[in-house]
């Protein structure tokens, strides 16, 4: 080795391996992949008041006793259309269930849209208007869709950051029910 | 049948190459003359194949082929002309296909301007070197990123067009093309850097043979950055024009270890000091620009401009690795044979504020990587995942920009070897007394911003040593050769280009300085809501919502608003900014639309289009001195271009190279003779 | 002291006083100032590498209104990191924090520039104790004739 500059370009190397190391581990992996599940699972779901389509005011507190799933959406939005179907199919198959209250909250879009959208698409559950995305933002949600799992004491015990399934909805109602 | 040509090309160019390295290796190897002329005419080869391919590729676009999957995803038959063509570097593979045309160029440029050199065993290590880079650019193209691969399946009627952002702005035609200009040109010093440790001549020859080209590919690579900037800021619409995201910090890193390169070049050059260090910085530079490459397309990290590819990442990263390795091994080998016995005299003098030039360099070309990759060190690390962004770098980068502003305005007054208190006294004085009566009127008139009032003082106190330089050059001069200020200017300049190319591209950086310390202080952002017809005023600008525009043109929907602006009752036009939207694309694309002032920008965005009762929202922001950082680029490239032209002799003593020492002296004498 | 002393004192003197002037503490950060400053800390989850102040997203909009609200309750910096923290993660924060290894990306840099301004101290006075190299007579003459040489060619 002797002469110190032998040492340095050594030292250097070293780092540069190590460098590469870190490069090459992280090749193919989704930068985006933090944004799977929800931060706020298992903490007490944020307070809401949005305003359903009738001019309602519907409050989170309002809901409290009953297992609520609550899908954040839009018209405008193609994994939105996407899950529509799982959506409707898993609500008919548990509209007569008075514990469970789905939510459908709209963001980042107009009203006349959404009213004719929900007209010719028949949706049966209750939507309502996040002005301002105020409540999507308290959500800590990325985009849409996503849906949330709120258990009968207010905590938010599921989540799922894309389109969703009716089998994930049984989970999150299973865990949610503490069954 | 073009995809078979396109093909063709790739594979005649990488037989060139390859057959390049192969017939300069025999020369070298068995020292024969007929070898090296194969050799060249290999690189000839090679360059034939670069053109084919790209020839085969336009005509491809131009003919709307949709047998080309490269072409069917960035282009369609309403894309206008000019992105047609521009289309061949719209992502990822037609851009490394013009990275590998432009390197072709480059090679074949130093076979042309070595000619008479070709038995050199430092022009031919060179030249394989350069070659074998071709090599991996050729292989990574014909195994990995193909441009000319084949739709799978039917061919679609129509392509899907290039991305809207691609697309929005004849800036698209310019911005990557000069970017690759000055990216690619780095191979060359990186060659000769490898040639001179292989042949073990690395005094100051290599430096020579390379000193031009250096300093033309930095010059398109400082132009390529500051267009990218105008593109975020006209096309981009969000209202800035540096958003430190990681492919525009990938640029910069390059341009930083070159520019440190480019002043202690001229260290070597005079005292024979930091072989070592020049050695490094131009194989780290090379390295920065095949690093820069790997983050923008191997989608790594995130970010606006990235074109990704998965299988790309793997053959960038090892290709880095062995550049990387061998420069680190050849250093080491050579380790004994480095040192150079120069000595700098005296902590006050020009070879003193070159290093710490290259230090602050340095050290912002490491705050940038590091805070462009610590997302992923951390995640490797901790598993968990934080954000480096704006804030950090504009922290970070600042004192550090500040202490190089200081040091580029006392630097060019320092003499070489040791300045005496006298020197200093009669160079910078003045021009220091400047500088901080223009703090003293910054904080009075303007803001008490410490980095402001700082930055501004300093960028006087610079400009103010320049002129002083520059004024008492011309006025010996033109006492010496009585003639007007006019000649004695353009002969002092043509006496010693170097220099005073140089004091030009240090005013085009004060002017940016300005710009940006002045963007971080000055201005405001305003929305308004506006019914058709009505106006409101903000900060002074009088905004009257005129009308709305819908248009359809091709794959692109846009609405438009005009809007007219008065200020202080006069008119300054009328200005549309708009909305587009693109069918296979949700969000709407902002086209802002920008009155251009001497001192302040007047930025207009459409925020929202007009909902059911004809009302829009429009932001109104006021942006100082944007136009600067144009300017102060466009001086850039001006200084450049001076920088480059040839030394004219002196008339009289034709054997004198311009010195900077002696022109002082005898400016500073002809100056003490004049009667008071 | 002599006149030039006093010339480059005076200098100090203007330097450090306009300085102090802009270092002088002022009043309160105005409530506007503050949830600026803290919208360019924020990220906007719906873009690359935007701050919630640059970006005209809905999300970007909704998140500006949020923290100017949670300014004008008086919630500090720290809550107000914290709470967006909660619900979106590290990453929402551009600016890394310096607890943890976030410490690293702010004392590397300075780490280094200190190394690195500290080796070329040390190679100066390295160079300054070796001897000077005095020049002989010869060597005077030679530049006081080629000086004189070349005042002489510039006149004529």
């Amino acid at each position: 080795m002797k002469h110190p500059l032998r040492w340095v370009a050594l030292g250097v190397a070293i780092i540069v391996a190590a460098f590469a190391v870190v490069l090459a581990a992280n090749v193919g992996k989704d930068p985006n992949a933090d944004a799977r599940t929800s931060k706020l699972t298992g903490k007490p779901a944020p307070a809401f008041t949005v305003e359903a389509l009738n001019g309602e005011q519907i409050s989170l507190a309002s809901l409290r006793g009953k297992t609520v799933i609550v899908n954040f959406w839009n018209t405008w939005c193609l994994p939105c259309q996407n899950e529509l179907p799982a959506l409707q199919s898993w609500y008919a198959a548990h509209r007569s269930d008075p514990s469970i209250v789905m939510l459908g909250i709209v963001r980042d879009d107009t009203d006349a849209a959404v009213r004719d959208y929900v007209k010719t698409q028949k949706i049966p559950w209750t939507v309502a208007f996040d002005r301002g995305s105020k409540t999507a933002l308290d959500f800590g949600t990325r985009g849409q869709p996503e849906t949330y799992a709120i258990s009968p004491d207010g905590v938010i015990v599921g989540s799922i950051l894309s389109e969703v399934t009716p089998s994930i909805l049984d989970q999150m109602v299973a865990v949610a029910q503490g069954t | 049948m073009r995809a078979q040509v396109g093909v063709l090309g790739l594979i005649i160019g990488l037989v060139g190459a390859v057959s390049g390295v192969v017939f300069l290796g025999l020369g070298i190897r068995f020292r024969e003359h007929v070898h090296v002329v194969w050799g060249r005419r290999a690189v000839f080869v090679m360059l034939g194949g670069a053109v084919l391919a790209v020839i085969a590729m336009e005509w491809a676009l131009l003919t709307h082929d949709y047998t080309i999957k490269y072409v069917a995803e960035n282009n369609a038959r309403a894309t206008p002309l000019l992105f047609t063509v521009t289309g061949l570097w719209a992502a990822l593979q037609g851009s490394i296909l013009l990275w590998a045309l432009i390197l072709s160029g480059y090679i074949t440029f130093m076979a042309v301007r070595f000619r008479k050199r070709l038995d050199d065993r430092l022009v031919q290590w060179a030249l394989v070197v350069a070659l074998s880079v071709a090599v991996f650019f050729f292989l990574f193209m014909i195994i990995a990123a193909n441009p000319f691969k084949l739709v799978s399946g039917a061919t679609p009627a129509d392509g899907t067009g290039p991305n809207p952002l691609l697309q929005n702005h004849p800036l698209m035609a310019f911005h990557p093309p000069m970017l690759y200009l000055g990216f690619v040109g780095m191979t060359v010093p990186f060659a000769f850097a490898m040639a001179a440790l292989i042949t073990g001549r690395f005094g100051e020859g290599w430096l020579e043979d390379t000193r031009r080209t250096t300093l033309i590919a930095w010059g398109f690579l400082t132009v390529g950055i500051i267009l990218g900037a105008w593109w975020s800021y006209e096309v981009l619409g969000w209202g800035g024009y540096w958003g430190w995201d990681p492919v525009e910090n990938a640029s910069l890193l390059p341009w930083l270890t070159a520019t440190a390169f480019i002043h202690s070049v001229i260290v070597q050059e005079r005292r024979g000091m930091l072989r070592v260090w020049n050695l490094s910085l131009v194989i780290a530079t090379f390295c920065l620009t095949i690093l820069g490459t790997f983050l923008t397309r191997s989608g790594v990290i995130n970010s606006v401009h990235a074109f990704t590819e998965s299988s790309i990442g793997p053959w960038l990263l090892t290709f880095l690795g062995i550049c990387a390795g061998a420069g680190l091994a050849l250093i080491a080998w050579r380790a004994d044979e480095l040192h150079a016995p120069g000595r700098i005299d005296s902590p006050i003098s020009r070879e003193s504020a070159f290093l710490a030039n290259n230090l602050l360099f340095t050290g912002l070309a490491f705050i940038i990587l590091l805070g462009t990759v610590f997302p992923l060190i951390a995640e490797a690390l901790t598993g968990n995942q934080l954000s480096v962004g704006g804030p950090y770098f504009d922290r970070m980068t600042t004192p550090v920009g500040l202490v190089l502003l200081f040091i580029m305005a006392a630097a060019p007054a320092l003499p070489w070897r040791a300045a005496s208190g006298d020197v200093l006294r009669r160079r910078l004085l003045v021009p220091a007394y400047i500088g901080a009566s223009v703090m003293l009127l910054t904080i009075v008139l303007w803001t008490r911003d410490v980095e402001t009032v700082i930055a501004f003082g300093l960028a006087a106190f610079a400009f103010s040593a320049i002129v002083r330089e520059t004024w008492v050059a011309v006025r010996s001069r033109r006492r010496a050769d009585s003639t007007n200020s006019v000649l004695a200017l353009r002969r002092t300049v043509a006496g010693n280009p170097r220099r005073y190319g140089g004091l030009v591209v240090h005013t085009g950086v004060l002017c940016i300085a300005v710009a940006l310390a002045a963007a971080g202080s000055f201005g405001s952002k305003h929305e308004v809501q506006l019914d058709h017809g009505k106006s409101a005023t903000v900060d002074g600008y009088h905004v009257t919502f005129k009308g709305v525009h819908s248009e359809r043109s091709g794959q692109k929907a846009t609405v438009s608003v005009e809007l007219g602006i008065h200020k202080g009752g006069r008119s300054l036009g009328t200005y549309a900014p708009a909305l587009s939207t693109y069918p296979n694309s949700a969000t709407a694309i902002a086209t802002p639309s920008v009155h251009t002032g001497l001192f302040e920008d007047l930025y207009l965005t459409l925020v929202s289009s007009p909902n059911q009762r004809g009302r829009v929202t429009v932001g109104v922001a006021r942006n100082s001195m944007t136009l600067w950082i144009w300017l102060g680029g466009a001086i850039m490239a001006i200084g450049t271009a001076i920088a480059l032209t040839p030394t004219k002799r002196r008339r009289r003593s034709p054997d004198l190279e311009p010195d900077d020492d002696v022109d002082d002296e005898l400016a500073e004498m002809a100056e003490s003779e004049v009667p008071a | 002291m002599s006149r030039r002393a006093w010339a480059w004192f005076g200098l100090g003197v203007l330097v450090v006083g306009v300085l102090a002037v802009a270092l002088w503490p002022r009043g309160h950060e105005s409530t506007a100032a503050r949830a600026h400053r803290l919208e360019t800390e924020i990220k906007c989850v719906d873009c690359e590498s935007l701050s919630v102040a640059d970006s005209e997203t809905d999300t970007a909009r909704a998140a500006r209104a949020d923290i100017l609200e949670r300014v004008r309750h008086g919630e500090s910096d720290a809550t107000i990191r914290q709470a967006y923290v909660d619900r979106f993660g590290q990453s929402v924060l551009l600016k890394p924090a310096t607890n943890g290894i976030g410490l690293l990306v702010w004392a590397l840099p300075v780490g280094l520039l200190i190394v690195g301004a500290g080796g070329i101290v040390l190679a100066l006075r390295r160079w300054q104790r070796q001897p000077r190299m005095k020049a002989t007579e010869a060597d005077e003459e030679l530049v006081e004739r080629t000086r004189a040489e070349l005042t002489k060619g510039r006149k004529t």
